[in-house]
């Protein structure tokens, strides 16, 4: 038993509440007792902490560590260059940590949305007497006066109601306002017509209402309390990264260590195998990969953009690409939402064809147009129509075949989501008439007659039936059907017409009257309309299916219209599991389970406050989800789903500021783009890991000659990292920004535990490419000191212009196979040849930025002075160049054999 | 099991409807009901008195034995007095403002009731007063607790006073290796770490006629059973009282701490004499 169970005059007893509203004391007490009114922030990790954990994660403290060194080893033993070298790890720490932060962050702005949407002062009965309260200060028991543009509080219990009328939107979705009364109600709470919840709007009417539940304690605070404390977790990119970066600290430690250990057996001293250890470290840590990364989802993001999916979360553009299920609604995303009448039936065959301009006539085929021209509060506003798009169609089509109608309006019960149907009474032809349009089955239950070639005759099993025949037919083909049906009112009543009006006026406010009014009403016949599907939206369902991704359309239509519109997009080809509303609300979580684990699942007469339920079930099975939503109350699932998607256009301010992406024109068809677009950065980004991977190969190889055959230090720490951070990163940017594959979309969704540095992935860059690589700036190192008379064993100081020039072109070296290397990455076995040399003009600003640098370095007095470099002659260029050649045209041998083993 | 009943009132609401579950209680037990108000410093008598009054009419009316105890003086100590001398098998209290607002065993009255009566102690949060009877009772089981025998009595007994289904909410830890993260589990991994007491628990519902279901989840547990309770729009919680120390606080946090901060719904944090 819930507030809504017991009667009106209960309740106030219930809340032990005076008749003329709580004291002044005992509001005090029950403030001090259940806290503001208010919607309350969920307590998170604040902003400095977020940021303060981008410096305390194990790879920066590894590098912190290796930066204290160096300052130790500065402080001990100075001129070595450590000081340098102690800053530039800060900078790589402090360079990682923003960037990371900048993919991570992400304001939280939904709660401030929702906070807006509940008054600042409230009309209250306190003592007797009607007071202006601050909300906030709302407590239960709290007699609340709620009249027509007013924003409710609160939860609160209607103990009287005058034609009160409640637009829901905010907690259901739904725009039409309901009738709200102070009855008591037996069905569910959440659907009970005697409570108004707090955030939605009175739209007519007034009414007094009894607080119950205030701040998160309302349904309200639900949403909100979910919408601030429900995250998705992780994305498969950022848990990527923490494995990637762990396992290369881990190498890079053990690498340090044992080569320290080594170097003290064979005699070294304490300082050469410290500078050493450090060198390996940062040589094998891939400094540039997290800005990279983080400027590469950012570039993904701006292309996304431009087809209309506008991202919020910088990570959100790679979840895209894992994305193994969507949750979409149909109206509006797989459908225009532009509804159309396909369909008229009246129990008079034959059926009159449909005639432009025609006049109103008494066939049931006129009497059908004349009361969906005027039991519908759709307008013709300067040539445009305004309204509801299902009454839009039923006015377009009226008017098309009828012409103009005129009458007027008398009263009207609204629809609502209990009865199902909508009443008005007009007077037509100078009589009262009723018009009433709703679900078939509401309809009929309410029909005692029905209108034949004519004649009013009694409604028995034959025509109900030919009516059922041609509702299924009509729903079999993905029609939302409505039934219509009138009765006239002034030959009964027998009184004038003043007083009838009066009558109608009073008595619709009531329950009874309503019953009274929409009974024995003649049944006059049905109307299919379409809502038609995206034309872009088959093609799109059809990728979806070669991707391997499911489709489970979460639907308020019913089960026939939901399955025979999933069926002519190609959502469904076999058996589907079609699971309505109530059975879900019955079904246990195991149950649900099952049930999503089917092929082919629609959910059908669902509310969106089901949603989350939905995605956490599908995630708790290891699924990557993403949903789609629009209302206040989609926000929780759209933040619990890998990828929340908010509508652009019909989307509410809180369904966007929950969502990681935002659709800018509601289209499916943009989602599945974007997950072609996230695909493809996952790709472009393991094309660029291997890119910056393969550089740290000849970046390690001279240290392990530098100690092992006691050679002077081909590349200088200082030199890596002008490698690393600064000439690998634009052309890496480029490889960031390569165009989707065709196969991309033909792949089913990643293995999550597919690795991003797999074994194919590694042993290339590190065995095939890197070697390569290593030999090109140790062949440049050795020519330049042969050249210049170098003799093995002899040792060179870090100022000597032999020793500068050879290091120069050992840097040179591999800079140059890096500029093959960018388009040997282009494609793991495509040949580049293939994919078409200059499609990707990126690559050659990447490769020009990357020369720019380097000339800098080489030949700038500032470049020699920073990175201990010295001026080298054309020559050495000619000559390493064609180590790039060589490099990609090894890779290029590897790919075809590659090609040829698979085929 | 409970043949004494004790309910704390005072002057206010949420006193009130906490009494509300051991009248509940009581009835479903056959036990008899005491309501007794302690008036200390600064106490609004009459309001007591009237709510005492409705109390006790409501137990009449509900064919309870019920008994006034009016008596002043400081609440712990007089409540565990009338605990000792009338043999009461479990007291239900309310929490207050200062539960909430501060830390919750930070010395407040209910962490001392806890403490220092003899009996079972059922503290009650009232959150949500439009819910008369909740129908879904969140019951949050840590590894080690399924097997209270009271525990399971006491969840078995109020969710038949009120027709309820019981939700038994389970939560492990995530899963963290160092070179992999935080790992997720699935539903099927989750059901194998479950601890058997819980299947234990669930028999005793059973033995009960009480209609349970399983949920399993992984995460910190405070924050996962609260949004459990929004999700699946539950009524009322039922947790045990973990007293942890300082240290432990620190190190684990306090699930019961920040139920208590954020349920959505009524929340009974209980202690069984044992």
């Amino acid at each position: 038993m819930k507030i809504h169970n017991i009667p009106a005059d209960e309740v106030l007893k219930h809340f032990v509440v005076p008749e003329d509203g709580l004291h002044q004391n005992e509001a005090k007490r029950r403030l001090s007792e259940f806290g503001l009114n208010e919607i309350k922030k969920v307590k998170k990790k604040s902003l400095l902490k977020k940021l303060t954990e981008q410096f305390t994660h194990f790879l920066a403290i590894l590098l912190w560590v290796a930066a204290a060194f160096c300052f130790v080893s500065e402080y001990l033993n100075p001129g070595e260059g450590m000081l340098m070298l102690g800053f530039a790890i800060i900078g790589v720490i402090v360079i990682n940590a923003i960037f990371t932060f900048i993919q991570e962050h992400r304001a939280e702005k939904a709660l401030a949305a929702l906070k807006r949407m509940l008054p600042s002062f409230v009309k209250v009965l306190r003592e007797g007497a009607e007071k202006d309260v601050p909300s906030a200060e709302i407590v239960p028991g709290d007699i609340i006066f709620i009249s027509e543009g007013d924003k409710v509080p609160a939860d609160t219990r209607l103990i009287q109601a005058s034609g009160l009328m409640i637009n829901n939107a905010a907690l259901t979705g739904e725009s039409e306002p309901v009738p709200r009364t102070a009855g008591m109600f037996d069905g569910e709470f959440i659907e009970s017509p005697n409570i108004a919840f707090a955030g939605t709007t009175a739209v007519s009417g007034s009414g007094k209402a009894v607080v119950f539940a205030t701040g998160m304690s309302t349904e309200f605070g639900r949403i909100a309390h979910l919408t601030g404390a429900v995250e998705a977790g992780l994305s498969p990119l950022q848990k990527e990264i923490i494995k990637v970066t762990r396992i290369v600290a881990a190498i890079a430690t053990l690498m340090g260590v044992l080569f320290f250990a080594l170097g003290h057996f064979i005699g070294r001293s304490f300082w050469e195998n410290f500078i050493f250890a450090i060198g390996i470290i940062v040589a094998n840590v891939p400094e540039g990969l997290l800005p990279t990364v983080t400027l590469s989802l950012a570039m993904g993001s701006q292309r996304m953009a431009k087809r209309k999916a506008l991202i919020k979360t910088l990570t959100a553009v790679e979840t895209l690409g894992s994305v193994s299920v969507i949750c979409t609604d149909k109206t509006g995303t797989l459908t225009q939402n532009k509804m159309e009448v396909k369909t008229i039936w009246t129990a008079s065959p034959p059926q009159p064809p449909l005639i432009k301009g025609g006049s109103v006539g008494n066939s049931p085929h006129d009497m059908l147009m004349k009361i969906a021209m005027l039991c519908n509060n759709a307008r013709l506003v300067n040539g445009e129509f305004k309204g509801d798009p299902t009454e839009i169609a039923l006015l377009k089509k009226a008017k098309e075949t009828a012409g103009e109608c005129k009458s007027e309006r008398v009263s009207e019960i609204p629809f609502d989501s209990e009865r199902k149907r909508m009443t008005t009474v007009n007077i037509f032809d100078g009589k009262h008439t009723a018009f009433t349009k709703g679900a078939p089955e509401m309809v009929l239950s309410v029909c005692t007659h029905a209108l034949m070639n004519g004649k009013i005759i009694s409604l028995d099993d034959s025509i109900k039936k030919q009516i059922s025949d041609a509702h299924d037919s009509m729903t079999g083909k993905g029609l939302r059907v409505l039934a219509f049906a009138y009765k006239d009112m002034s030959s009964k009543s027998g009184v004038q017409s003043t007083e009838f009006e009066e009558i109608l006026k009073s008595q619709l406010t009531t329950h009874d009257s309503k019953l009274n009014l929409e009974s024995n009403l003649i049944f006059t016949g049905l109307i299919g309309l379409e809502d038609p599907p995206r034309p872009e939206v088959p093609e799109a369902i059809s990728k979806c299916r070669d991707a391997g991704i499911r489709i489970i359309m979460i639907t308020g239509d019913g089960s026939r219209t939901a399955e025979a519109i999933a069926r002519e997009i190609g959502l469904v080809k076999e058996n589907p599991v079609i699971v309505e509303g109530h059975d879900f609300l019955k079904m246990t979580d195991k149950e649900l389970r099952d049930v999503l684990s089917k092929k082919e699942v629609i959910f059908s007469r669902m509310s969106p406050k089901h949603k989350m339920r939905v995605v956490s079930i599908l995630k708790g099975e290891g699924e990557r989800v993403a949903v789609t939503g629009d209302g206040v109350n989609d926000a929780p699932a759209l933040k619990k789903a890998d990828i929340g998607i908010a509508m652009g256009i019909t989307g509410t301010d809180v369904a966007k500021e929950a969502a990681d992406m935002i659709l800018l024109d509601d289209n499916f068809a943009t989602i599945v783009n974007a997950i072609e677009e996230g695909r493809a950065v996952y790709e472009n980004i393991r094309k660029f890991v291997t890119y910056i991977f393969s550089s740290n190969i000849p970046e390690i190889i001279p240290y392990l000659a530098y100690v092992i055959f006691r050679i002077p230090l081909p590349l200088t720490i200082i030199q890596i990292l002008a490698i690393d951070l600064g000439t690998d990163m634009f052309p890496a940017l480029a490889l960031g920004a390569e165009k989707p594959s065709p196969e991309v979309m033909k792949q089913p969704p990643r293995n999550p535990k597919e690795r991003l540095l797999n074994f194919p992935t590694l042993s290339r860059a590190y065995l095939f490419l890197g070697p390569i690589e290593a030999a090109a700036g140790l062949f440049g190192f050795f020519y330049v000191l042969k050249s210049g008379g170098w003799q093995w064993g002899e040792t060179l100081l870090s100022n000597n212009i032999l020793y500068m020039q050879a290091t120069t072109a050992c840097l040179t070296a591999i800079i140059i196979s890096q500029v093959g290397n960018v388009f040997a990455c282009r494609s793991m076995r495509e040949s580049v040849f293939t994919l078409g040399f200059f499609t990707n003009k990126l690559i050659f600003m990447g490769i020009a930025f990357e020369i720019i640098l380097q000339f800098f370095i080489v030949y700038h007095p500032w470049g020699n002075k920073i990175f201990g470099t010295s001026p080298l002659g054309i020559n050495i260029w000619l000559m390493l160049i064609p180590f790039a050649i060589l490099l990609l045209f090894a890779d290029e041998l590897r790919k075809w054999v590659s090609r040829k083993k698979q085929s | 099991m409970y043949t004494r009943i004790l309910s704390a009132v005072n002057e206010f609401l949420n006193s009130e409807v906490a009494a509300k579950y051991a009248l509940h209680l009581a009835k479903e037990c056959n036990a008899k009901l005491y309501l007794c108000f302690i008036a200390g410093k600064g106490h609004n008598f009459n309001r007591a008195e009237e709510a005492l009054k409705r109390l006790f009419l409501q137990a009449e009316k509900m064919g309870i034995e019920a008994e006034i105890i009016m008596e002043t003086g400081d609440p712990v100590n007089k409540i565990a007095e009338i605990a000792k001398n009338e043999k009461i098998d479990i007291v239900f209290a309310a929490t207050r403002r200062e539960d909430i607002t501060r830390s919750f065993y930070k010395g407040t009255i209910s962490r001392s009731l806890l403490l220092k009566l003899p009996c079972s102690v059922a503290i009650v949060r009232v959150a949500h007063i439009g819910k008369i009877f909740p129908k879904r009772v969140l019951v949050p089981l840590r590894t080690g607790a399924g097997t209270n025998e009271e525990k399971s009595f006491f969840t078995a007994k109020i969710a038949k006073a009120f027709g309820s289904k019981v939700f038994v909410f389970h939560t492990s830890r995530s899963t963290k290796k160092f070179f992999h993260g935080e790992i997720h589990l699935t539903h099927s991994e989750l059901e194998k770490k479950m601890p058997e007491d819980i299947l234990l628990f669930t028999k005793k519902m059973e033995k009960h006629d009480v209609p349970y279901e399983i949920s399993l989840a992984s995460g910190k547990t405070g924050k996962a059973i609260t949004i459990e309770a929004f999700t699946r729009r539950h009524d009322l919680i039922i947790m045990g009282a973990s007293i942890r120390s300082l240290l432990e606080k620190a190190v684990k946090g306090s699930p019961v701490e920040e139920v208590l901060r954020e349920t959505p719904c009524d929340l009974i944090i209980f202690k069984p004499r044992t």
